[in-house]
């Protein structure tokens, strides 16, 4: 079977691909366009690790199809930040002692990140319950807690 | 941020909460782990898993799998040099040979260009399997007229795994002249048993069992290995232990030490899962096809054949007086090793015995042989399931004799001086003060009204660890502007660089933007011992400071000839050197760099040198306090607060050591509430995926409160003693405890499933 030639706007960059009918979005965007930010820790859609954003909606990368996103706007990890400067979210976890081994963090990132706009003003239990498809192994979840609930603030400016 | 001792005074940057200095790469998505490295002409490597547990392998066939295009190789055990292979320990079995032991045991390696060609080609590879009879229950198997889970005997056991977690001199005995599948034994008496139990004014005893649960670090094991023309075998491997990894390596294939570099990618968590697995193998591939070869697990492969934690059956009886003196415990401790030795045992043992004042202990360790997934180390290996024997036995004391359980814990908790099992005494130590911190928190305070509702309880346990013992070394340069790198070759995973960046800055009296840390590879590091153990800080961070002194001493003596001033009358402060009162005699740091490192420089460079031996252990305890609801209707446990108390002897990072503690305890969550590998009679295992195997989610963890407890040690740096793994103890008997507190059903096996729940409470019969 040939490849496909995909269209996929990735953190606001056009970009056209050639992929097989059976690879992931995820494995996609690591392999062919170079961007390793979005990690695989389960690639069957229940650790959230590989969490990006496609036509505004969070997906769990590994078990979209790259076919599927044909003509999508994609917003993984690397296209939090502007500039140079973290996104209150990225800001908010590093400084609340949020990231260990970091492993979940850019999905944990991409979660909070589209849980606070939807809900610029959640409370913990909407926090808990909005990152409930995103596994971390090693924080225990209190810090990350803390880091959206903080992020969340500074981002109403409050 | 609750602290419970003393104010620190006279630190500019220890004891002071600070952010990881790797955190930006890690938020942002910038930071390499292994997966994310690329290698030209790389050979992607996926295993062949047995789909059986026990087996003889009768005849393997590779043409269909080497006709995939793209599969440039299938190795099996015949492909592989024989003489170093040693059948006893699993990392040097590297492919299986001639018999299977466990259920997803490798028995060929497909190799291809594209990962999903070599999924494809595995699936192809054709194994006849001649089966044999699968031993899967640790009781089972150790009957005498149980079937052997391998068909030759232990000659060889690999303890140096649960050495680097514990190290402790105690005799363990290798198995008996008898064919059997028990492998070792250990046996600790102290006093009089019976007469213990004659003395007892209440007696209680069960039998505990814990499951088998997986480290589930959310990155699976990745290694890549790469053989140049020059004879040298390069790894990078996603490990805690890599001059632990370059030795065994070395020995399995063959090299000399000197020409097998370990890189330690980052490790995106381990909790003692990723210390040595594969990375022979993958390296005896690489040297076979002569191109970088990589092996990254699937969640699935991770799940069938990484280490996960014993399966454990914990017999205790134990003896209390009226006024709740602890006269007597007699434990029978079984853990299931799995297809290879290497359970722990002796921590188990040690613990069980070790962590109340008690004159008379008989107890009894075994290790079993099963066919299932061989054992590794995780977090307090062993330590879990045996203080969910002891700590709920000490409630039902408690209980039964009528006192404050809590109040039970503290008269007889060990104390410095204490003797262990093994006769060896504690160090000084803070369980008591843990015990404290938990009386005061709310959750406990609160307990009488908690009570007032329905199906709510609290309840309190405890638990600790020992810690690993081994040598550190470290380095410290001035660079040519005046900065400082610090250089290690311990593996950061739980913010040790940042701790070791505040250790260099602090004796330098730098502000910490003036130091950098690295972790070298093992080329190019200074020797330090696995990240495991809970040792990093207590002994690398030991060896920091000396190399920072070392590096100090040397400014100094330069700076006195430089100003003509005796060294002991100069101060350093923000990178400048200058005499006590004399303000304008001084020299800058960017000047002495200068001095040192410059064409025709007059100085010789600025080296510190730490190295340390590290022989007394620093043991840290944790209590922790659970409120849980009960649903009786569903069995449901909701945990609804959790307070972790843990003594770290002095946090360096607070915010560091604050998360290893909520991380440890949801761990321990997780044992207590969701995790269980579950293998059918056939010992196949039947939930390998994260969706059938539970960890604890964010709806399942409320918000942890740590309270860090501060009783120095006696040699760790600024008085730090080990912290990564006690918080994972408690956990298990303390929501245990909970739940009979909330429902009158004391639950005597872990995770405690709606299902054991609505048995206990005798709504569901067999
Ligand atoms: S990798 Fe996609 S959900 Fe786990
Ligand atoms: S920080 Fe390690 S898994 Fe979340």
């Amino acid at each position: 079977m040939p490849k496909r030639l995909i269209n996929l706007t990735v953190n606001g960059e056009a970009y056209e691909v050639a992929v097989e009918p059976w690879w992931s979005l995820l494995y996609t965007v690591r392999e062919e366009l170079g961007l390793t930010g979005s990690k695989e820790g389960c690639g069957t859609g229940d650790c959230g690790a590989c969490s990006m954003l496609v036509d505004g909606r969070l997906v769990t990368s590994c078990i979209m199809l790259a076919v599927e996103a044909d003509g999508c706007q994609v917003t993984t990890i690397e296209g939090l930040a502007t500039d140079g400067n973290l996104h209150p979210v990225q800001q908010a976890f590093v400084e609340k002692g949020a990231v260990q081994c970091g492993y979940c963090i850019p999905g944990m990132v991409m979660a909070a990140y589209d849980l606070l706009r939807r809900n610029p003003n959640p409370t913990l239990e909407e926090v808990r319950l909005g990152l409930a498809g995103n596994l971390c192994r090693c924080t225990g979840y209190a810090k990350i807690y803390e880091a959206v609930l903080a992020a969340a603030e500074r981002m109403r400016g409050d | 941020m609750a602290r419970e001792t003393l104010e620190r005074t006279g630190f500019r940057h220890v004891g002071r909460p600070v952010d990881r200095i790797d955190a930006t790469g890690k938020v942002t998505g910038e930071t390499p782990y292994g997966d994310d490295l690329r290698f030209p002409r790389l050979l992607h490597a996926k295993l062949v898993h047995a789909p059986v547990a026990h087996a003889r392998i009768r005849r393997i066939d590779v043409s269909k799998a080497l006709a995939v295009p793209g599969v440039e190789a299938v190795v099996t055990a015949a492909d592989l040099p024989s003489h170093r292979i040693n059948p006893d320990v699993r990392q040097q079995t590297l492919l299986a040979r001639d018999e299977v032991l466990f259920y997803g045991q490798p028995v060929a390696a497909v190799l291809a260009r594209d990962p999903y060609a070599a999924a494809h080609a595995r699936d192809l590879v054709e194994v006849e399997y001649e089966e044999l009879p699968a031993v899967v229950d640790p009781l089972e198997a150790m009957r005498e007229d149980s079937p052997l889970a391998r068909t030759s005997a232990i000659q060889e056991a690999d303890r140096s795994e649960e050495q680097g977690h514990i190290t402790i001199e105690a005799e363990q005995e290798q198995a008996q002249s008898r064919p059997s599948n028990v492998s070792s034994t250990i046996t600790f008496k102290r006093g009089d048993i019976e007469a213990g139990f004659a003395e007892a004014d209440a007696v209680v005893e069960g039998t505990w069992r814990s499951a088998m649960v997986h480290q589930s670090y959310i990155e699976p094991h990745v290694t890549i290995a790469d053989y140049d023309a020059n004879g040298e075998l390069t790894i990078w491997s996603s490990t805690q232990a890599p001059f632990h990894v370059r030795h065994e390596v070395a020995r399995t294939l063959g090299l000399p030490d000197a020409r097998v570099r370990v890189v330690a990618t980052e490790v995106g968590g381990g909790f003692g899962g990723k210390i040595y697995l594969y990375e022979a193998l993958v390296g005896a591939l690489a040297i076979h096809a002569r191109r970088p070869v990589k092996l990254a697990m699937s969640r699935k492969e991770d799940m069938l054949a990484a280490t996960p934690a014993p399966q454990a059956v914990v017999q205790l009886k134990a003896g209390m007086k009226a006024d709740g003196t602890l006269v007597a415990l007699q434990a029978r401790v079984i853990y299931d090793s799995g297809a290879f030795p290497g359970a722990p045992v002796l921590p188990g043992c040690l613990l069980i015995g070790g962590s109340y004042k008690c004159p008379n202990l008989d107890i009894e360790g075994f290790e079993v042989l099963t066919n299932k997934v061989s054992v590794g180390a995780l977090r307090a290996p062993g330590a879990p399931h045996v203080a969910f024997a002891l700590e709920s036995a000490m409630d039902m004391l408690a209980q039964r004799l009528e006192l404050d359980p809590l109040e039970v814990r503290l008269k007889n908790a060990v104390e410095k001086g204490d003797p262990l099992p093994s006769g060896q005494p504690y160090p000084a130590i803070g369980l008591k003060e843990c015990l404290e911190a938990i009386a005061r928190t709310e959750i406990w305070q609160q307990r009488h009204q908690t009570r007032q509702r329905p199906n709510r309880g609290v309840g309190v346990a405890v638990g600790g660890w020992l810690g690993g013992l081994q040598p550190a070394s470290a380095t410290v340069g001035l660079n040519a502007d005046g900065t400082v790198n610090v250089t290690v070759g311990a593996a950061d995973i739980t913010g040790t660089n940042t701790t070791f960046a505040q250790i260099a800055a602090e004796e330098l009296n730098l502000p910490l933007s003036m130091v950098s840390v690295v972790t070298g590879d093992t080329k190019t590091a200074p020797y330090a011992g696995m990240t495991a153990g809970s040792k990093t800080t207590y002994t690398v961070g030991r060896a920091v400071k000396l190399a920072a002194e070392d590096a100090r001493q040397q400014i100094l003596a330069i700076a006195s000839q430089r100003l003509e001033v005796p060294a002991e009358e100069l101060e350093m402060e923000d990178g400048v050197v200058r005499a006590k009162g004399q303000p304008e005699k001084q020299v800058t740091f960017a000047e002495l760099g200068r001095l040192t490192t410059g064409f025709g420089a007059r100085y010789a460079p600025i080296v510190g040198r730490g190295a340390i031996t590290a022989r007394r252990q620093a043991p840290g305890f944790s209590a922790q306090v659970a409120e849980v609801e009960v649903d009786p209707d569903t069995g449901e446990v909701t945990v609804l607060r959790y307070a972790v108390a843990q003594d770290v002897g002095f946090a360096i990072n607070p915010k560091s050591v604050e998360g290893q503690m909520q991380g440890g305890a949801a761990q321990g969550l997780g044992i207590a509430l969701s995790e269980e590998m579950v293998y059918d009679e056939r010992g196949r295992l039947l939930n390998p995926n994260l969706l059938d195997y539970r960890l604890p989610t964010t709806r399942d963890v409320p918000p942890i409160e740590a309270i860090i407890v501060e009783v120095p040690s006696e040699e760790g740096p600024y008085g730090a003693r080990i912290v990564g793994e006690p918080s994972i103890v408690p956990g298990p008997a303390a929501v245990a405890n909970a739940v009979a507190d909330a429902v009158g059903a004391r639950i005597f096996e872990v995770p405690i499933t709606p299902e054991r729940v609505l048995r206990a409470l005798g709504k569901l019969q067999d």
